[in-house]
């Protein structure tokens, strides 16, 4: 049973071994990092097929710390739940191994980027197998550094750095919001065990909690609201949605394997899992669900919008990809719990093998950065056939979000939410978001290979392509392929539902008495409701056929509105701007006035000249009294160079009213010499006279002692 | 002889770094020099380790106590023991100062026997203040360490080190003059004693405690340090030499925090419960202030400073929540600060070897040409603002929930402070570390040598060990930590503070 321990264990081994055997496992670090991942793979499958016979596997790794009541033990727990995950997981990271070893051939840096893919999935696979909170925010946030750096891969370049710093620290702002229900839950729970947790959540539905305490106001908050948002804020930041989405299209400046993974296998992936996770805990909280759905369905219609205006290949993906998320994230706030993970699991699989399509097509176009859409087509087309794996790829999104989302859970979505105009509102936001993410995608492709080149490629005159999956006969035959697969999905989706229920539930309580229990079989005739979404779907497709044909046709015109409109999109609707102009340039230029102005203008100038008034007083002091004797030495020379009132004096210059920026040059000169006047010689009459003294002083404690 | 040594083990301990002064004195070659003082230190690190295995970790009360009468009039003696609180932090200073040698093997241009016996100074001295059980004794030591660390300033300091060494010793004695005013009233108080086990039995009434807490606070507040009164810390630490920098920030502000859970805590709880609520707002302030400054720094040294600055804000937080959590996680991190903040200055004092240079805009690129550098730079860096699986994470973590306890609202911003510090970090990393190379020297640098990383990577080695698994360093403090907090929560048994017989 804890040979299912070795799943984590073995990408951190690799990672280990890469990390620290370093370079000379050179252009064969491969061979270490993908069996350590494929074999994980194997014990997943046995995983699965070991919680679905006898139930969940709970295992304990060891003792982590212990204070007072808070008592940490690091644990895995495989439940139906985890399994799943960790099949998408170890299955994708591993084929985006294989496809790195030659895809990354050349990389001076290769062992470091395989150790680093390894560390990757070896913190997703944690996430999803931790049975602890704390460790789950360990791995949470080790996984947020490794996109880091694999962002940063090619360090030498500044849109890299700017990008993988900015994911990076978005990530920081919103874990906050993680750490905080971490410690919010220990506080209310008084333990960390998500089992634990989740069996008590019921318990704790009424609490309420009183942040403004401090300042005397009484502003009582339901706890479980509180830990739910909080949670839900860390996976806002981890998942892209809006307002912390900024970071998942900078991203592509990733090597594209690293956007495979980051896109399908892990990091966007968490944010709906921890929801899914803890799902008993977020259902007690309809303010925080409410949140959740709308947060997830704006996210999904604005990336949406966003990607029809992307000329880039990889930032049309890195929009679909969010609108994706914003879906998984809305089924999660209609409380369509394992929609979500099955959305999740569908998309993980085909957003992978897209990336990789892409990457292909950029490797054969040898245009790695920018991937804006007409130039690589110039240059990519003498070098292979056209990656039909694109097409098709490009085609299956295309129909996710209307076979999953709607096929099976439709009935949950329609039925969740009591206000009927509500779930109306969400089923309008969800078929706009299915027909403009249908139109985006089929765009990106027909753009990718059949748009006209902008730039003379060097190649001399390009020549168009046409592949023939794009004919109409072929596109009808693939929405039929659709119907009928859509067909199949729904069958799945009665076991997969009845598979994830357990997981769903809070543990300990009886499937019966849970509401969010889904159909144990789909009644058909409400499906029909399926050809709904798939039909808005089609149309989404069938328009961005037309336009592409005929680019005036259904347009409104180039009126000033709709130009404005594109161009506001264009732009990602100014988020990257506005957070730029208004966060961090004004934190940084409060930030310098904080430094100048007030500590080392108002603090150390007002502590120093305190210090100078002393100073000055002692000048006073030493002019009445005559100090000058006093400091002779019993020869009668004077100490050299070091009188004392030149050094009250230099004191008084340089530390007090004078300035500490910028010093002249005498003034360096006579620290020169005092330095000199420093000698070793002179610490030795220093400390001559101080032991003198000091005999004097114990003398005098013995003469006067009783 | 196996008696004398393992009955006065902590007295060998703090005499092993004056021993080394004196065996400089027979060395004339300059690496003869660095050797003797790195085996005396290395002799100290032995001593730590026969210590830790001594070590009951079930004991609250000192172990290792060593006894002897100095000035029987004044009932000034000489006393020394460690308990749970002190334990962690003398292995500290053992630690660090090996590296601290190893570091400035080359980087030292003249004296180097005078700095060497400096650094052992501050080690011995340091081990004393630590471990110190005689409050006479403690106050000495804690004033004549000034002395070195000025020395260390001034001879092999940068070029603004005048300013920063007379700053550094004016502050300090300041500090130093309310703590000799508040330990003579504390010796007319609490019976003429000095004796601090039989001072912290005692209960003081309420009007005195609020006195004598005010002036050991504020004396331990310059030196943690506790804006406003930080300001001799940026410039003292940029202008150090990078071991300097190292031992003042790992080991001598460390002293701070260590009074108060020592004096503060122990012996004053009614007025330390009276402050605390203010406290634990000025120490967030605090957090957030020193991080808001850092953000504005453009040079290398004056960043990480008022980082330091910043994360010592945690150590008081932890203080003064008064749960376990909190005062287990202040000392934990008292450690971690040590650790990483004493990397990260010798990682810098190894750039600044090779480029006589500080200023952020001078580096970049260093990912191409110093990999090895830039892991373990890295690796501190993340450390240094706590991220998980790091030891600061752990410390943080403890403090933040101790926190949470009774002062929930307190955590948000606290941890808004753990956001600026990635933020500054993260910034720092992306100009120096990432992008390309900024200036011609900058493209010319050497990755680091073997020496170089002997210096790093033990403390690197620390830095995950804590991190993911903590539980050996925390069960050192629990015993003592628990007794502490019975004793603020008005328990009757203090006079379990001085289990240990005395000789």
């Amino acid at each position: 049973m804890s040979l299912y321990a070795l799943i984590p264990l073995l990408p951190l081994a690799a990672f280990l071994l890469l990390a620290l055997g370093g370079r000379q496992w050179g252009e064969t670090s491969h061979r270490v990092a993908i069996p350590a991942i494929w074999l994980p793979f194997g014990f997943s499958i046995g995983a699965l097929v070991e919680v679905a016979t006898h139930g969940p596997i709970s295992i304990s790794l060891y003792k982590f710390m212990q204070s007072g009541s808070l008592v940490v033990e690091l644990g895995l727990y495989l439940d139906s739940l985890t399994v799943l995950l960790l099949l998408l997981v170890t299955g994708v990271s591993g084929i985006v191994q294989v496809y790195s070893a030659r895809y990354m051939i050349g990389d001076p840096h290769h062992s470091r980027f395989f150790a680093l893919m390894a560390l990757f999935t070896f913190s997703m696979i944690m996430l999803v197998m931790s049975r602890n909170l704390l460790l789950l925010y360990i791995v949470w946030e080790i996984m947020g550094l490794c996109s880091y750096l694999l962002i940063a891969h090619w360090g030498e370049r500044k849109a890299a750095c700017r990008a993988a710093t900015q994911a990076f620290l978005m990530n920081a702002v919103a874990d906050v919001g993680l750490g905080f229900g971490v410690i919010l839950t220990f506080v209310t729970f008084g333990t960390l065990e998500i089992p634990d947790i989740l069996a008590r959540a019921g318990e704790m539905s009424g609490q309420t909690i009183n942040l403004l305490g401090w300042a005397g106001l009484n502003w009582p908050i339901q706890t479980v609201t509180l830990i739910a948002l909080s949670v839900f804020v860390g996976a806002v930041g981890k998942s892209a949605q809006l307002p912390f989405h900024v970071w998942l299209p900078s991203a592509m400046e990733a090597p594209t394997p690293i956007s495979a993974l980051i896109h399908a296998a892990t990091m966007v992936n968490a944010g709906p899992f921890l929801l899914v996770r803890l799902s008993p805990l977020v259902v007690l909280s309809p303010v925080a669900m409410t949140i959740i759905a709308i947060i997830g369905g704006v996210t999904a219609l604005y990336a949406g919008v966003v990607s029809l205006t992307q000329t880039d290949i990889k930032k049309i993906l890195a929009y679909s990809t969010m609108s994706q998320l914003g879906f998984m994230v809305m089924a999660c706030g209609l409380g369509a719990f394992a929609a979500a993970i099955f959305h999740l699991l569908a998309h993980g699989c085909l957003k992978g093998f897209l990336f990789l399509s892409t990457g292909n097509t950029l490797y054969t176009a040898r245009a790695h950065e920018p991937q804006t859409l007409p130039p690589p087509l110039g240059e990519g087309r003498g070098e292979g056939s056209p990656p039909r794996s694109l097409c098709i790829g490009a085609l299956t999104l295309a129909c996710i979000p209307p076979c999953v989302i709607f096929a099976g859970p439709y009935e949950q979505l329609w039925t969740v939410l009591p206000v009927a105009s509500a779930s109306l509102a969400f089923w309008v936001v969800g078929l706009s978001t299915v027909f403009v993410t249908a139109m985006a995608v089929v765009r990106g492709v027909l753009m990718f290979f059949q748009h006209g080149p902008t730039v003379d490629s060097p190649a001399g005159a390009p020549v168009r392509v046409h592949p023939r999956v794009f004919s109409p006969f072929h596109l009808l035959l693939v929405v039929s392929g659709v119907v009928v697969a859509s067909g199949l999905l729904m069958l799945v989706w009665t076991w997969f539902a009845q598979f994830l229920a357990p997981a769903l539930a809070p543990p300990g309580a009886t499937l019966a008495a849970t509401d969010a229990a889904p159909p144990a079989a789909i009644s058909w005739g409400l499906s029909v409701w399926i050809l709904v979404p798939l039909g808005v779907a089609v149309c989404g497709w069938g328009v961005a056929y037309a336009r592409h044909l005929n680019p005036g046709w259904g347009a409104p015109g180039p009126s000033e509105w709709s130009r404005r409109l594109y161009v506001f999109f264009l732009n990602k609707a100014y988020f990257e701007v506005v957070y730029d102009m208004y966060i961090v340039e004004p934190v940084l230029r409060a930030t310098r006035w904080l430094w100048q102005t007030v500590d080392r203008g108002g603090i150390d100038r007002s502590i120093t000249c305190v210090g100078g008034a002393f100073i000055v007083a002692g000048q006073w002091l030493a002019r009445v009294v005559d100090v000058r004797n006093l400091d002779r030495v019993p020869g009668g020379a004077e100490v050299p160079a070091i009188g004392r009132g030149r050094w009250l004096r230099r004191g008084i210059e340089l530390c007090g009213f004078g300035t500490l920026v910028e010093p002249d040059p005498q003034m360096t000169e006579d620290t020169a010499r005092m330095a000199r006047a420093i000698s070793p010689q002179t610490i030795q009459h220093h400390v001559l006279v101080m032991i003198f003294w000091l005999i004097i002083a114990v003398g005098l404690f013995y003469w006067f002692a009783p | 002889m196996t008696d004398l040594l393992t009955d006065h083990l902590l007295s060998w301990m703090i005499a092993t770094p004056f021993l080394g002064i004196v065996a400089l004195a027979f060395v004339r070659d300059r690496e003869w020099m660095y050797r003797t003082a790195l085996v005396a230190s290395l002799l100290d690190v032995v001593f730590a380790i026969v210590l830790w295995a001594g070590f009951d970790f079930a004991n609250p009360g000192m172990q290792f106590v060593d006894r002897t009468s100095q000035l029987p009039t004044f009932h000034i003696q000489y006393a020394v023991g460690v308990d749970g609180i002190s334990i962690l932090l003398v292995l500290l200073t053992v630690l660090l100062c090996p590296m601290c040698i190893v570091g400035s093997w080359r980087s030292i241009p003249t004296r180097p026997k005078a700095f060497l016996r400096l650094i052992l100074f501050v080690e011995g001295a340091m081990l004393l203040v630590f471990s110190a059980l005689d409050l006479f004794l403690f106050f000495m030591v804690w004033e004549t360490i000034t002395i070195p660390t000025y020395f260390l300033i001034m001879l092999w300091g940068g070029p603004g080190r005048f300013a920063a060494g007379l700053k550094f010793v004016l502050y300090n004695l300041t500090g130093g003059l309310l703590l000799l005013i508040a330990i003579l009233g504390l010796y007319l108080e609490g019976g003429q004693t000095f004796d601090m086990l039989a001072l912290a039995g005692q209960s003081y009434s309420s009007s005195t405690q609020i006195w004598f807490f005010a002036a050991f606070f504020l004396a331990l507040a310059i030196k943690l340090p506790l804006p406003p009164f930080h300001s001799w810390i940026p410039e003292a630490y940029a202008e150090a030499p990078a071991a300097g920098s190292a031992l003042l920030t790992g080991i001598l502000l460390k002293m701070g925090g260590y009074g108060l859970l020592r004096f503060c805590l122990s012996m004053f709880p009614d007025a330390a419960a009276t402050f605390a609520p203010i406290i634990i707002w000025w120490a967030v302030l605090s957090i957030l202030y020193a991080g808001a400054l850092a953000l504005a720094q453009s040079d290398l040294k004056t960043l990480i400073a008022y980082s330091s600055i910043s994360h010592m804000g945690f150590v008081i937080l932890g203080v003064f929540v008064f749960n376990s959590q909190g005062l287990q996680g202040a000392i934990l991190q008292m450690f971690n600060h040590g650790v990483t903040m004493g990397g990260l200055f010798l990682a810098v004092g190894q750039l600044y070897d090779r480029t006589h240079s500080r200023a952020i805009r001078d580096y970049g690129g260093l990912h191409l040409t110093m990999p090895r550098f830039t892991a373990l730079w890295l690796l501190f860096v993340i450390a240094s603002f706590g991220l998980p699986g790091t030891s600061t994470f752990v410390g943080e973590f403890l403090v933040l929930v101790g926190a949470a306890d009774d002062h929930l609202a307190v955590v948000l911003p606290a941890m808004g402070g753990v956001v600026l510090a990635a933020v500054y970090m993260i910034w720092m990393v992306q100009r120096v570390v990432l992008g390309q190379p900024q200036t011609a020297a900058a493209s010319r640098l050497q990755d680091a040598g073997l020496r170089e990383m002997v210096t790093l990577v033990p403390l690197a080695v620390l830095v995950f060990w804590v991190g993911l698994y903590p539980a050996p360093w925390m069960a050192m403090t629990e015993a003592s930590v628990t007794q502490l907090i019975q004793h603020l929560t008005g328990d009757p048994v203090l006079a379990t503070l001085q289990t240990v017989p005395q000789p």
